[in-house]
């Protein structure tokens, strides 16, 4: 670290643990987690660059939505997504969270997962490869420094169209609001 | 006993079935629906102890459903496994009122597969304890896996009706 | 004065104990023939911790964690340091035994209060494993008083300066404490407290934030207390800090290196191994001191 970083760590430190000390849940969500552990053991090693998987959504902050979701899954990460505390990050891994990728046309996958909890980036492929994760990371570093990864903001801000949307596609949920919904406006 | 011993027994007990052998390794008995369950107890005590699958195909144009039972053995010197190996036990069933008696009294392990038929396919079992849906969420008019069941226009009018969430006003 | 030697005590130990975990994770990943995070990867999750956003769960599950940082801090102010040693006239040996089990008692109170069923399986793992190693630990001490006559560290010291070290005078007792040394600290083969693939992080499975954050702490406390513990009994103390750091480099060496090799064990296996032959080294350490 030559002077210029740390003066930039030591003055802002709070985006600094956030960009360099990323803490995965490690929730296997579809079919695409089969490609994490390669990244995280020997080969393409993740923890240089900060990220370990932790086995607890409280204690992490980014979220790695792997592979298709039915609608099944979607409620596990919906209740999984709440309960990690803010800052927090999600990335789409893979092509079938944005636009429904191999599952575009099925009975029981949800086609767009923006529309359900928000997003700060996606990944592409089908399978990606573990070097697209790393790149996913570093540009996640860039929008941490330029103050833009706010998907946590948005979900706090418009969370009364995230409700009516999961209630759409769920039928009736189990757990009240995380924020309180306002009726009025 | 072998498989041709296994054959002739099957012909002389239930004679108003048919019995066929099919490239030398199955055996498929088309049954009717009545009988499903004293042939499955029959070829139970002969030996064939597991119960693979219960598959279910959809023939929309002769207005039937067929259900497929692969019934397999456990131990290793049943003689007619060794030569024969699988048996297909094939039934058909009305498909605007599809109903059919639960072998659970006989496998208790079809319990799962008769869930799944219903819910995809929408075949009543009738005596089944419970028979609440096993992958599904939603309800569907149509059962989908049936022919029947358009997907495209499904999609559209479920998922593709929710809305983006609006850019927040600054 | 015993001020100042108490911050400095904190501040010692609070480094030394960054600079060894990441020392660990950094030689850990060597062994797995891969890069590592860098040397103060550990300073970054707590700064991290300490920005993160947590969730109570009640009044007990903040004093829990609260309690157990600030018994790990009061033990270590009856452990010398060097010449460090903020509290030297009162306390002793005996102090520090039973100082060392307010830290796991504040843990189980916040764990209480967290109500999942994975804190407290893992909780009931971390008082079975200190039932059995506090067997050969209670050995331990009652041999080195007997040796050495005295309860007070500052003496102990003194004996070993004038004559030779602990471990030459009192082997057998020694390898006993380093073969129940990583029970004490929550290292594998022992670390089955806080398995992130069985019981989803054992009693840390509801910290967040900032709990974790003293959490983390709380556990980078324990280990250099426990190795200090080692150092001052066993391996003559140290005329000053630097002296008293590097007799603790090899110790945590070989601890590291045990760590990483082995997988981890079962409560089981845990509690009869630590029964088995570290009693039997230590009982017969006893006896040896005794009978001269």
């Amino acid at each position: 670290m030559d002077r210029e970083q740390v003066i930039k760590a030591l003055k802002d430190s709070g985006k600094w643990g956030h960009k360099y000390s990323l803490w995965a849940v490690y929730f296997c969500t579809g079919c695409g987690i089969i490609e994490i552990p390669p990244v995280i053991t020997s080969r393409w090693d993740a923890e240089r660059f900060g990220v370990i998987p932790v086995a607890s959504p409280r204690q992490a902050n980014l979220f790695l939505i792997t592979g298709y979701v039915s609608v099944k899954t979607l409620r596990a990460i919906i209740r999984t997504y709440e309960q990690m505390g803010e800052p927090k990050y999600t990335v789409g891994f893979g092509s079938c969270p944005i636009n429904g990728g191999m599952y575009w046309d099925s009975y029981n996958t949800i086609k767009k997962l923006d529309k359900y909890i928000p997003i700060d980036g996606w990944i592409a492929g089908c399978m990606p490869r573990p070097e697209a994760v790393f790149i996913a990371v570093t540009h996640l570093w860039t929008l941490i420094d330029k103050g833009m990864a706010n998907a946590y903001k948005k979900y706090r801000k418009q969370y009364k169209y995230y409700r009516k949307n999961q209630e759409m596609a769920l039928g009736k949920l189990e757990w009240p609001p995380l924020y309180p919904i306002n009726e009025d406006e | 006993m072998n498989k041709k011993n296994l054959i002739k027994q099957l012909e002389l007990t239930f004679s108003d079935n048919e019995v066929n052998t099919f490239e030398e390794n199955v055996i498929k008995i088309y049954a009717k629906k009545e009988q499903v369950k004293t042939i499955l107890r029959y070829l139970k005590d002969n030996g064939y102890n597991h119960l693979a699958l219960i598959s279910c195909v959809d023939w929309i144009k002769e207005k039937e459903f067929e259900l497929i039972y692969i019934l397999t053995s456990y131990n290793d010197n049943n003689e007619t496994y060794k030569e024969t190996g699988y048996i297909y036990l094939k039934t058909k069933i009305s498909r605007d009122n599809p109903e059919i008696g639960t072998v659970i009294n006989v496998f208790e392990n079809a319990e799962p597969y008769e869930r799944e038929i219903h819910e995809l396919f929408g075949v009543k079992f009738s005596g089944h304890p419970r028979l609440i849906p096993l992958f599904l969420e939603r309800d569907y008019e149509v059962p989908p896996f049936r022919k029947n069941f358009d997907t495209r226009k499904y999609v559209k009018d479920v998922f593709e009706s929710i809305p983006v969430i609006p850019e927040e006003e600054e | 004065m015993v001020i100042l030697y108490g911050l400095g005590s904190i501040l010692i130990a609070f480094m030394v104990g960054i600079l060894f975990a990441g020392i660990s994770r950094k030689v850990k990943a060597r062994i797995h023939w891969r890069y590592g995070p860098p040397l103060y990867q550990p300073l970054i999750d707590i700064v991290k911790l300490f920005h993160q956003e947590s969730v109570s769960h009640g009044f007990i599950f903040d004093f829990g964690i609260f309690f157990s940082l600030t018994g790990a801090i009061v033990t270590l102010f009856f452990i010398p340091i060097g010449n460090i040693f903020p509290l030297y006239e009162s306390g002793g040996l005996l102090v520090v035994l039973y100082l060392m089990l307010i830290a796991p008692f504040g843990i189980a109170l916040s764990s209480v209060e967290a109500a999942n069923p994975n804190a407290s399986i893992g909780i009931s793992r971390k008082f079975i494993l200190a039932l059995g190693y506090e067997i050969p630990f209670l050995l331990i001490i009652l041999s080195v008083m007997t040796y050495y006559g005295t309860t007070s560290f500052v003496e102990i010291v003194e004996i070993q300066r004038e004559s030779t070290w602990g471990i030459i005078s009192m082997p057998i007792t020694g390898i006993a404490f380093l073969l129940i040394l990583p029970a004490m600290m929550g290292l594998k083969p022992f670390d089955l407290i806080g398995a992130p693939q069985e019981i989803s992080s054992g009693p840390e499975v509801e910290y967040g934030g900032i709990y974790l954050a003293m959490s983390k702490i709380q556990h980078i406390f324990l280990i250099f207390i426990d190795i200090a513990l080692f150092v001052s009994l066993f391996l003559g103390g140290g005329a000053e800090p630097l002296t008293f750091f590097l007799k603790m480099l090899p110790v945590f060496f070989i601890i590291l290196i045990m760590s990483t090799i082995y997988p981890r064990f079962r409560i089981e296996q845990a509690f009869r191994f630590c029964v088995r032959w570290p009693t039997i080294l230590a009982f017969l350490g006893l006896l040896l001191v005794v009978w001269r």
